[in-house]
């Protein structure tokens, strides 16, 4: 019961199916259709599943990683949050800006705390106010984008002396041979995962995405919950801008435009449903992985990045659709 | 901003009334999406500050945001204001050609500046005014071959795909590279919008994919910093040349550096002046050519002390 697959439909597919291989396989539909499209990668391009290119890979799908870790949360609680992408380029611009006015601690500090009162704005829109979570992020996306151009005045902003200062450690640094932004996106999924799984703070969001009634009569309280989830959106925003930032060790207004397509994307393709009470972090992990190895694979193969917009979505259309089909079916067999 | 610069236009004008009884010339603009970057940032200021130095010249200085159809609006505004003249920053070089048509139709002078307008609006614009993107691009090449003495193996960054400064940058540089070193070789090409993360990005992919790569063409600075930046944690920034557009601080100071070979030095402030030059030129009934281009020079760290750390 206290698993990721606590769901109405995972409930019910592991009563009815009992564990063998092809379950197995048609259960793990994802990771399966990862490993081909690794397979059929590698066949075009020699370099594709080199080490250094899969640590590339891994590398530059963390800033996504990390940012889908928080909105998989928020999705789990049964709403959206697509303020993210504008709220990266805030929390960027933020820290980058402040770096060389205040120093690197104050920079991060200060950045975390008003990330933080953004997703606050959106908890307290959305869980309190009990405003439709689409509307509000969309309309935050577009304010949160505003408050940045008028913070920079359009500038660009740069760390000066980018040899000399430790913060690049977030972004370039390296911990045991593997990259810190890789170490950041793996710890935070671990711990998020095993608290949506293991806690009873998990259960009441997947109680509260998955049937909302149900659970404030059983005494979840709702408002906190959904508030909450934003909080940790918003953390995770942060830890991502951090990545960002150091990283490039400078910020346009417009760094994240984007991003929460591309996170929405990632969670999409790792199963788990926008319709809230079901999935999980690892899911959501693969997800962004076959997103990073898409794109690397067609820029491999040589078409240009955007061709993965088209391949991403027709491949997400596809896997939503054998997986609403395979439930069907599953529901038919059921019931007959 | 809008409001201030109409009031403080409008107390200009009165007071330029009083004062003298000189043609007082009002010119309005309306910019592409001040604020969006430090480019356009700094050439609205540029642009107000030319235009306060001049006694006989007022401005109406207006900012479509990106949206073409606000930039439209404008423009008809202005001809409501019956201003003399009208100069426009593209939001789009395709659609706002019906709005200059009819600025023309009304008799007032219209002047396309920084980024051109397409083929079929040229009848209507009194004059073009801004840097030669193409003649960049070639820049750009010339410097390539003389970085890597006319052999070797390329990749190209470019900028916003569909926009006419990224298409004209990659069209000189592809044509002149041909012409005057063709021993090398671009590899291959990738936009990153103007993007220094996606540049880094991109420039990761080709360090994976290509073992040997000479020299890298950005099509401005902030990409091929984002460019270098991916060599550096690759190891591989003293092996390659970088070669950039539109010379950023960033890009200055990594050519002080020695990370990176040459950029095109364009200056928003050169770039305003010259508008409104052209601008006041028309009105005074000079012979103005159609394409006034204003001087982008070839930067590197021979004659990197002649220019001034660009402010973006």
């Amino acid at each position: 019961m206290a698993s990721a697959e606590h769901t109405k439909q995972g409930f019910m597919l592991s009563k009815t199916h009992k564990a063998g291989l092809l379950n197995f396989l048609s259960a793990q539909g994802i990771l399966v259709f990862f490993l081909l499209c690794m397979f059929a990668f590698s066949l075009f391009s020699e370099q594709f599943l080199s080490q250094s290119n899969i640590m590339t890979v891994v590398r530059q799908a963390s800033i996504i990683g990390i940012i889908a870790v928080g909105v998989t949360v928020v999705i789990i609680g049964g709403n959206l949050d697509l303020s993210v992408g504008s709220m990266l380029s805030f929390s960027t611009v933020l820290v980058v800006d402040l770096h060389d006015k205040i120093g690197p601690v104050g920079a991060i500090l200060v950045m975390f705390a008003l990330t933080l009162m953004l997703g606050a704005v959106n908890g307290f829109l959305v869980g309190f106010m009990r405003l439709n979570s689409l509307i509000v992020t969309l309309a935050m996306l577009s304010a949160i984008q505003g408050l940045v151009l008028i913070y920079s005045g359009g500038q660009n902003v740069d760390i000066a002396n980018q040899s000399e200062t430790w913060f690049s450690v977030f972004g370039q640094g390296y911990l045991l041979g593997i990259a810190v932004p890789v170490i950041i996106f793996a710890l935070l999924a671990i711990i998020v995962q095993v608290v949506m799984s293991f806690t009873g703070y998990g259960r009441r969001i997947f109680a509260i995405g998955g049937n909302p009634v149900a659970a404030v009569y059983s005494g979840v309280r709702k408002n906190w919950c959904v508030f909450s989830t934003y909080l940790i959106s918003a953390f995770c925003v942060a830890c991502a801008a951090l990545v960002l930032g150091s990283r490039v060790m400078g910020s346009q207004n417009n760094v994240g435009q984007g991003y929460e397509l591309l996170v929405l994307a990632g969670i999409i393709l790792g199963g788990t449903s926008l319709l809230g009470g079901a999935g999980s972090i690892w899911k959501t992990v693969i997800g962004v992985l076959i997103l990073g190895f898409i794109q690397n694979g067609l820029l491999l193969l040589g078409y240009p990045y955007y061709t993965q917009w088209l391949v991403t979505w027709v491949i997400i259309i596809l896997a939503v659709w054998l997986d609403l089909a395979n439930k069907r079916k599953r529901l038919l067999t059921r019931h007959s | 901003m809008f409001y201030k610069t109409a009031l403080a236009t409008s107390v200009m004008m009165l007071s330029a009334g009083l004062v003298q009884a000189e043609e007082t010339y009002r010119i309005g603009i309306t910019q592409n999406n001040v604020g969006v970057d430090s480019y356009q940032t700094t050439y609205e200021s540029a642009f107000e500050n030319a235009a306060d130095e001049l006694d006989n010249v007022d401005v109406v200085v207006l900012d479509a945001g990106g949206d073409v159809a606000r930039q439209i609006g404008q423009v008809r505004n202005l001809i409501q204001q019956r201003v003399d003249a009208i100069i426009i920053w593209p939001t789009n070089g395709q659609a706002v050609i019906p709005a200059i048509r009819q600025a023309h139709r009304a008799g007032i002078p219209v002047v396309v500046t920084n980024s051109k307008i397409a083929e079929a609006g040229l009848d209507y614009i009194a004059a073009f005014s801004g840097p030669d993107n193409v003649q960049q691009g070639a820049s750009s090449a010339e410097m390539m071959c003389e970085a890597l003495d006319g052999q070797g193996q390329i990749v190209q960054i470019a900028g916003q795909p569909g926009y006419t400064t990224a298409m004209e940058r990659s069209k000189g540089f592809e044509d002149r590279l041909a012409e005057a070193c063709p021993d090398v070789e671009i590899l291959e090409t990738q936009p990153a919008d103007w993007n220094r993360e996606k540049a880094q990005r991109v420039m990761e992919n080709f360090l994976t994919k290509y073992d040997d790569i000479d020299g890298v063409y950005a099509g401005d600075d902030n990409m091929g910093v984002g460019a270098l930046n991916a060599a550096k944690s690759a190891g591989r920034a003293e092996d390659i040349a970088f070669i950039g557009a539109t010379n950023f601080a960033v890009g200055y100071e990594a050519i002080e550096r020695g990370e990176y070979y040459g950029s095109i030095y364009q200056s928003p402030v050169d770039d305003a002046e010259a508008a409104l030059q052209t601008a006041l030129d028309v009105l005074e009934g000079k012979e103005v050519p159609k394409m006034n281009f204003f001087e982008t020079p070839k930067i590197t760290a021979d004659n990197l002390s002649e220019f001034d750390k660009p402010v973006f």
